[in-house]
């Protein structure tokens, strides 16, 4: 039989009756929070702000694809774009409600971010490696640079717009938000080459389109790491003055 | 109703500009908050500023609080957010220094108790950082598995996995004591 459970339980029930706060340090704080206290008006709801994220994400991938041109979507099948988009679809709508999630404090998480960029890079290549066949690494660079570039430029506005509707929200963990949001830009980009790009060789796709998620996960949270350690230098230095 | 209903109708009217509302909820909500800083092996007086800080910060971002949901794991993420910032800073500031300094475990460890026996502080002082948070926050502040998960960013299993672990531990420490103090 163990013999402590009972105190256990005692000293834990003791510590919920927990012992008050001097009340100068509430008068300090009281101080420092209600004089000039003004009505906020409180974020989206999650469900509105998931909603702007994917239309955002759609008008700036499928925007640009027209620009560029459809020439991808043209040699497609009907059941290839079907599963190549609710592939992206699906991983967009988890990346865009973790970028919610991840602004505002206490939200209930939908998946850790570094596993939502390796699942959905890991679907995606699955997917295009049973579409899709071709394997020769001829022109492989050459063809593969130009298709991560133009990726990598849609996904850049993509995230500078996310970042606008997520702008009022407070990340308690900036690397994790970054990353959240910098896989929806990659998916973004995505989107954009499945539409624009004609070149359907396995390797290509698996290698060149898929880069963009990765590469915008990193990015997002390399930018968000540099802006949170840039303004607490800053207050550093404030502080210091 | 939820026991914090009021607490969640107190942040509502604190967003509204209540100065009423928010005062309430300073002063109902301070002492947890302030034990769940000392528990996390801070000194009285640097858990009576994160206090402060984590306040601050509440007010700056109180918009980002959402009618309608729990509170704590809000609070609590935020709480959390603070005390990691300022554990960080603390661990850059003794590398500057280059002082050899008492492990913030062993330092919470080896505060006293009372004669009804060893206080929260020195007990949860054993655990490893995040099973003391697990538990403070399920036992002092009342949080369900759940409210924690979402506080701490984690699964339901996690935090269950992790305050198992740390009751186990906590029997096994108590049992020694009171077999040291019998012998």
């Amino acid at each position: 039989m163990n013999p402590e459970p009972d105190k256990l339980d005692q000293i834990l029930a003791r510590a919920a009756g927990a012992e008050p706060v001097a009340p100068e340090l509430v008068e300090r704080i009281s101080g420092a929070v209600l004089p000039g206290l003004r009505p906020v008006r409180p974020m989206p709801s999650a469900e509105a702000m998931v909603a702007a994220l994917l239309l955002l994400s759609v008008a700036v991938g499928a925007g640009a694809a027209a620009i560029l041109g459809m020439q991808g979507l043209a040699i497609l099948s009907g059941a290839q774009a079907l599963l190549i988009f609710a592939a992206i679809g699906l991983s967009g709508g988890l990346a865009a409600s973790q970028s919610a999630a991840e602004m505002v404090p206490g939200s209930k998480a939908m998946a850790n971010p570094i596993a939502l960029m390796l699942g959905a890079s890991l679907a995606l290549m699955g997917i295009f490696a049973i579409l899709f066949g071709g394997y020769a690494m001829d022109a492989f660079v050459p063809q593969g640079v130009p298709c991560l570039t133009a990726g990598l430029s849609v996904a850049l506005p993509a995230g500078g717009g996310a970042w606008l509707i997520l702008r009022r929200g407070f990340a308690v963990d900036r690397a994790a938000a970054g990353s959240a949001l910098g896989t929806l830009a990659g998916l973004t980009g995505v989107t954009m080459l499945e539409l624009h790009c004609p070149n359907l060789r396995a390797i290509h796709v698996m290698a060149w389109h898929v880069a963009v998620v990765p590469l915008g996960a990193a990015g997002g949270a390399l930018l968000a790491w540099a802006t949170h350690s840039l303004g607490a230098k800053r207050n550093a230095a404030e502080l210091m003055q | 109703m939820h026991p914090n209903a009021n607490l969640e109708q107190l942040m509502a009217r604190y967003q509204q500009g209540d100065s009423a509302a928010a005062l309430a909820l300073i002063e109902r909500l301070s002492p947890p908050l302030h034990r769940f800083f000392l528990v996390q092996a801070v000194s009285r007086r640097d858990a009576g500023d994160l206090l402060q800080e984590t306040w601050l910060r509440i007010h700056q971002v109180r918009h980002t609080y959402r009618p309608g949901e729990p509170l704590l794991p809000w609070l609590y993420a935020i709480a959390r957010h603070i005390r990691v910032d300022h554990y960080r800073k603390t661990r850059r500031r003794e590398m500057r220094e280059q002082q050899v300094e008492v492990l913030p475990e062993m330092a919470a460890a080896a505060r006293g108790g009372t004669e009804q026996g060893p206080d929260l502080e020195a007990l949860l002082g054993a655990l490893p950082e995040s099973q003391r948070e697990v538990i403070t926050m399920l036992k002092v502040a009342g949080m369900s598995l759940e409210e924690v998960a979402r506080a701490t960013a984690s699964s339901v299993g996690s935090v269950k996995q992790k305050a198992h672990r740390a009751y186990q531990k906590l029997r096994e420490l108590l049992r020694v004591r009171a077999d040291e103090s019998g012998a």
